[in-house]
């Protein structure tokens, strides 16, 4: 591949993969906090296949397979299908969306600051897309923090943990293929463990709302 | 004997005469010869600063026994910018006044003070050394204190609000001087000369820096220091609000650009940043505060510290720049921030001398109150018309031109090496261009509100023009927020001269050209333009006119009902609720909605009453706490002080006896 | 050079004069055929424009001088805008060169100039369009200008001809997340300042939900005709500039009769393209409630300053 066609293709997706968190911050709606999900896995599949074109390891290729299989196909899917047909959008969050898109942008240029001794003076424009993976990472928290509905929240961890993949794959080419596969075996129960947990919450208190659970009992 | 020496003792002169003046000429001709005597000595100071600003040299020392530099008032160049500055305000505000001053505002003690206070102002900006500087600056301080009191016997407002000018003043005072002491101490020599040949990377220096800038940022209203300014500004008759605004605060910026400039030029990075984040909060708070306030010379006043803040916003990005590399670049943004200077005087003395003319004519500054003074006042509204435009820094006005010099300077800095730099120019165009939004709102509102639609009060609808001696400074303010708007090349070029900044030249028909940075604007070629586009627009117009002539009719539409009621149109609080509404948060309304049922039913509604309140939230936040925790330690220090003559003896007994132990261990 | 210049603004404003009404007409017409109406026809907002001239204008007694020159003014800036921005050839005036700032101050002297008209007669609607309209010009004006500087960090000027001839030359630009992240910024600003859906609904009747309609309500005949054109052109040039920032190809660089008919034609081709896209999208658009928009806003910034942020990452 040549070198500009990776550089704007790496680019791309990194957009991509921002531009799907920060569409997340905005959005309220569960149902369109899903279908983004599902398109920033596809983003971040397409750039691990980038990323193994461009180094010529067929084990990135099967890795690609594998994150966009799971985040951009299963993951949302598992997601999607405890969202709750009545639930339309989430209508106070805890942060208000103005001041949670004003703090998205400043933790994207913290994102920027923070990862100068990473990117250094490295060629390699994978490497220099490592500050939009750490935006997204620090997006994903602001998500954890700032919602209340128990799946919005779960949508926040999956942006966290698609986060901390891309740095993993921009920085070091991605780990080895088993350690990924255990990764992604862990983030898909975890996903399962919460979504049993919401079945619960809901049977329990009729909404998924997380300001019910401020109390610890023995 | 220089010229520039002879205008210097002139001033003095000129004050002392017009002080005895104001003391023994009779309240029948105070007015016209105070007046006149107070212009004298701002007419002396325009002419020397002017010559001072040409690069003339002159000087006065001062013969003081003092183990110091050489007390002496020398402008330098810059210096002599903020003297023609203060002067030409000083000229407009003496004129007005004569027909502007009633009751407490004509009293002797008032004339005298403002005489002071004018050459105070001027004499800050040819001051050479430490000792002058500070002379000066006092001398300013006191001037305006008595005549912000003047009122106060009938209003306790003005009390208060002189109680905390004073503080504030006092406060800068001590501030100033402790920098200056870091700095003397230092350097060696009180002169400014001596100061400026500190390296700036010294610790000493960056102590000195802050204790300055907070110092002259109190002046100026930077914010958190901003509290006296929409205090004073609405208390104070409006001829000294002006005066305030526009020259005194000016002088307050001076100190900013004499520090980073003269004083200690080249200074660190972090310093810009440092100017750059208060001036980038001074401006967002000011303006959201003048775009919801109802007062129209709070509004102003808020809308003072907004400005302020874009100047040292743009300092600071300068000092930023000049740290990082970008010479170019960093001259580009100080000439902004002196084009922001000259073009915030210029609009804010004109818009005051409108409020004050305002006041005079209906006995309101509440927006909700007036309406319809735009047929009732037509050169007033012409005036504050023109200066609004100049404050909304639309295009022909001198706001435009110093907004577009600061815009171009921040997109020009970015530098991709240096992370700080990459980071602060984004964010800093974001904050001018909101900045710029809310001022556009602002202005369109005082003046929309104040001079448009119909009257909202009695008072409103019976208001009358002003005299002569009040619409002509007026007007001349306007013209020069014109002239600076469409000729605003040489002018530039001169303000550049005077902070030895290269790369602004005057192109086309008085344009300007920042060479270094590949942009130009020339805002009468843009005007040519704008009447060829326009011309045909306007012959249409007038056929159309010919052939069919409008008809009058009663009604405005009204949804189809008879919507005649003054108080059915929008007020100036009702235009700010959306914006309130989106920056609740930050500005913190109080609201109560108070409603009155019917006898008869509780579905039905006799009235509603609304009632809201805003305060100063950093006043609340910051000061109040601190106030409460002064007044706690006072309260506990009356046990030291309880008025018995033996325990001051014993208090000095036991100083005495302390002294000699330390002196003798 | 100054000479060729002149040419082209003048072709551009007489152009977009001409375009300007057709362009509304295919925005109504393409939302009414989808909406299974039959539609008026494009050319309905030309014999809208030629009725209202041809009429008396009638004036509220209380309403002043703005009543007449606000709508002048209006017009008046839109047309100098169409003359600035780079739409059928990128030539800038030598002493007035298409700076994106002046350019949008002159945009903002026509907003002003309504915002006051609305002030003018006194009366209830007049002042809730005003007092919104100002209010989502404060909020813009933001993304605007960062939307600007995210364009102008590659070239290193914030003249608007040489962004596009930039854009021109090396077209790989145009996809990158950059400019993708600037334009669609500036897509949402240029929506929200022409009072489109979602943040206004130029076609509603109802006054309590206008914005911009409510403050031309005492606006009759050729006061009204201004400010429609005036309005009209406004979208046009600005959809314009979208459409060269999006696609270049076409416009005139090197000025020649043929080069400028072809310019004219690529012009005309994208604004009916935009304007049929801008009408579908509108069938499908509710208008947003006015607290909501502050968050459009506040989105359309946050993209406009991840332009910038992702300027330094690739650049």
């Amino acid at each position: 591949m040549a070198a500009n066609v990776y550089a704007q293709l790496v680019g791309l997706a990194a957009g991509v993969l921002l531009l799907t968190g920060v569409l997340l911050v905005w959005r309220r709606s569960l149902a369109a906090s899903v279908r983004l999900l599902s398109v920033q896995g596809a983003a971040l599949g397409a750039l691990v296949a980038v990323i193994g074109v461009q180094h010529r390891e067929a084990g990135l290729l099967a890795v690609a397979g594998l994150v966009v299989l799971l985040k951009a196909a299963v993951l949302p899917v598992l997601v999607g299908r405890s969202v709750p047909a009545d639930a339309g959008r989430e209508e106070s969050p805890r942060l208000n969306p103005t001041a949670a898109l004003i703090a998205a942008a400043v933790l994207t240029v913290v994102a920027y600051l923070v990862s100068r001794p990473i990117v250094g003076s490295s060629p390699d424009p994978a490497v220099r897309a490592v500050p939009v993976a750490l935006a997204l990472t620090l997006l994903g928290f602001l998500l954890l923090v700032g919602r209340r509905h128990a799946l919005a929240q779960l949508v926040g961890f999956l942006v966290l943990d698609n986060g901390i993949a891309a740095v993993a794959f921009m920085t070091a080419g991605g780990l080895p293929l088993v350690v990924e596969l255990g990764a992604s075996l862990d983030v898909l129960l975890v996903v399962l463990i919460l979504q049993v947990f919401s079945a619960r919450m809901r049977v329990k208190f009729g909404a998924l709302d997380l300001d019910e659970l401020t109390e610890l009992r023995d | 004997m220089t010229a520039v020496q002879v205008g210097l003792l002139s001033q003095v002169v000129l004050a002392a005469v017009a002080v005895a003046v104001a003391l023994v000429v009779p309240a029948a001709t105070r007015a016209v010869v105070a007046g006149v005597s107070c212009a004298a000595v701002s007419v002396a100071g325009a002419v020397t600063g002017a010559l001072a600003m040409a690069g003339q040299a002159g000087s006065i020392r001062l013969p003081v026994a003092l183990p110091v530099d050489p007390v002496a008032f020398a402008p330098d160049r810059l210096g002599g910018l903020f003297m023609l500055l203060a002067s030409v305000v000083g000229v407009a505000v003496a004129v007005y006044g004569i027909g502007y001053v009633s009751g407490p505002s004509a009293s002797r003690s008032s004339w005298a003070a403002l005489a002071v206070f004018l050459v105070g102002l001027q004499l800050v900006a040819a001051a050479a050394d430490v000792v002058s500087f500070l002379l000066a600056w006092e001398l300013m301080a006191v001037g305006s204190t008595v005549l912000l009191l003047a009122d106060h016997a009938r209003r306790a407002e003005v009390t208060a609000a002189t109680v905390w000018y004073a503080a504030l003043t006092q406060l800068s005072f001590a501030l100033l001087l402790a920098g200056f002491a870091v700095l003397t101490a230092a350097s060696g020599g009180t002169g400014f000369d001596t100061i400026g040949s500190l390296r700036p990377h010294s610790a000493a220096a960056s102590v000195g820096f802050v204790l300055l800038l907070l110092g002259f940022g109190t002046k100026a209203g930077l914010v958190p220091l901003h509290v006296w300014l929409p205090r004073a500004h609405p208390e104070a008759p409006s001829h000294v609000s002006a005066a305030m605004s526009a020259a005194m605060v000016s002088i307050g910026l001076y100190g900013v650009l004499l520090v980073c400039v003269r004083l200690l030029p080249g200074g660190p990075a972090w310093w810009g940043v440092l100017l750059a984040v208060l001036g980038a909060a001074s401006a967002l708070y000011g303006i959201l505060q003048a775009s919801v306030a109802s007062d129209l010379k709070r509004l102003l006043a808020y809308s003072t510290t907004e400005n302020v803040g874009l100047v040292v916003l743009a300092l600071g990005t300068s000092v930023l720049l000049r740290a990082s590399g970008a010479t170019d670049v960093a001259d580009a943004a100080l000439t902004a921030s002196l084009l922001l200077v000259v073009s915030h005087a210029a609009f804010k003395a004109t818009l005051f001398l409108g409020a004050g003319a305002v006041l005079h004519a209906t006995g309101e500054r509440d927006l909700d109150r007036l309406g319809g003074l735009g047929t009732r006042m037509p050169w007033t509204g012409a005036a504050f018309g023109v200066a609004s435009l100049g404050a909304a820094a639309l295009p022909g006005t001198a706001g435009f031109v110093a907004e577009w010099t600061l815009l171009q300077a921040l997109i020009h800095g970015a530098r991709l090496g240096d992370p700080m730099v990459a980071v602060v120019m984004p964010l800093a165009v974001g904050v001018v261009a909101l900045t710029t939004g809310l001022a556009l709102l602002t202005f369109v509102k005082a003046y929309g509100i104040a001079f448009l639609a119909r009257p909202r009060s009695t008072e409103a609808d019976a208001a009358h023009e002003a005299g002569r001696t009040m619409t002509w400074p007026m007007l001349a303010g306007a013209a020069v927020v014109v002239a600076l708007g469409l000729v605003p090349g040489p002018v530039a070029a001169a303000l550049a001269t005077t902070v030895g900044a290269a790369g602004i030249e005057p192109v086309g028909l008085g344009g300007i050209r920042l060479t270094g940075l590949n942009a130009l604007l020339d805002p009468l070629a843009l005007a040519v333009l704008a009447a060829a586009v326009a011309l045909p627009v306007l012959v249409s117009v007038a056929r159309a006119a010919r052939r069919h002539p409008a008809r009058a009719t009663d009604l405005a539409w009204g949804c189809g009902g008879a919507r005649v009621s003054p108080r059915m149109q929008y007020t100036a609080t009702s235009y700010a609720e959306p914006l309130l509404r989106v920056f609740d948060d930050a500005l913190q309304p109080t609201r109560d909605v108070e409603v009155t049922h019917a006898t008869e039913s509780r579905y039905l509604v006799q009235r509603v009453e609304y009632r809201q309140r805003l305060s100063d939230v950093v006043e609340v936040r910051l000061y109040r706490p601190v106030i409460g925790w002064a007044d706690r330690v006072g309260v506990q220090a009356r046990r030291l002080q309880n008025g018995s003559v033996h325990r001051y003896l014993g208090y000095s007994f036991g100083a005495l006896l302390a002294v000699l132990l330390v002196v003798s261990l | 050079m100054t000479g060729q210049a002149i040419l082209v603004a003048a072709v551009q404003v007489g152009v977009v004069v001409a375009l300007a009404p057709v362009l509304a007409g295919v925005t109504r017409q393409t939302r009414a055929r989808l909406e299974g109406r039959a539609g008026a026809g494009v050319w309905q907002p030309w014999r809208d424009l030629r009725k209202l001239v041809a009429k008396a204008p009638v004036r509220a007694t209380g309403s002043g001088w703005l009543l007449r020159v606000a709508p002048v003014v209006l017009l008046s800036s839109s047309l100098l805008v169409a003359a600035l921005l780079p739409l059928v050839g990128a030539v800038s005036l030598p002493l007035v060169p298409d700076d994106l700032f002046v350019v949008v101050s002159v945009l903002l002297v026509g907003t002003v100039a309504v915002a006051l008209l609305g002030l003018d007669a006194g009366t209830a609607f007049g002042g809730m369009g005003s007092s919104r309209h100002m209010t989502i010009a404060a909020l813009v004006e933001p993304t605007v200008l960062v939307a600007v500087y995210a364009l102008s960090i590659p070239v290193g000027s914030s003249a608007l001809s040489l962004i596009v001839q930039a854009r021109l030359d090396s077209s790989a630009v145009i996809a990158s997340p950059v400019s993708l992240l600037a334009v669609l910024a500036l897509g949402i600003v240029v929506l929200a300042e022409t009072g489109r859906l979602p943040v206004d609904n130029p076609s509603t009747h109802l006054e309590l939900t206008m914005v911009h309609e409510a403050m031309l309500l005492e606006a009759s005949a050729r006061d009204l005709a201004w400010l429609e054109l005036g309005s009209w052109v406004r979208l046009a040039a600005l959809l314009g500039l979208v459409g060269n920032l999006v696609a270049p190809w076409g416009i005139d660089t090197r000025v020649s009769a043929a080069g400028l008919l072809l310019g004219v034609a690529a012009l005309a081709g994208k604004l009916v393209v935009l304007g049929g896209l801008l009408g579908a999208a509108e069938v499908f658009l509710a208008k947003l409630r006015l607290f909501r928009v502050p968050e459009l806003l506040a989105g359309s910034f946050v993209l406009a300053f991840l332009a910038v942020t992702a300027s330094y990452l690739v650049g």
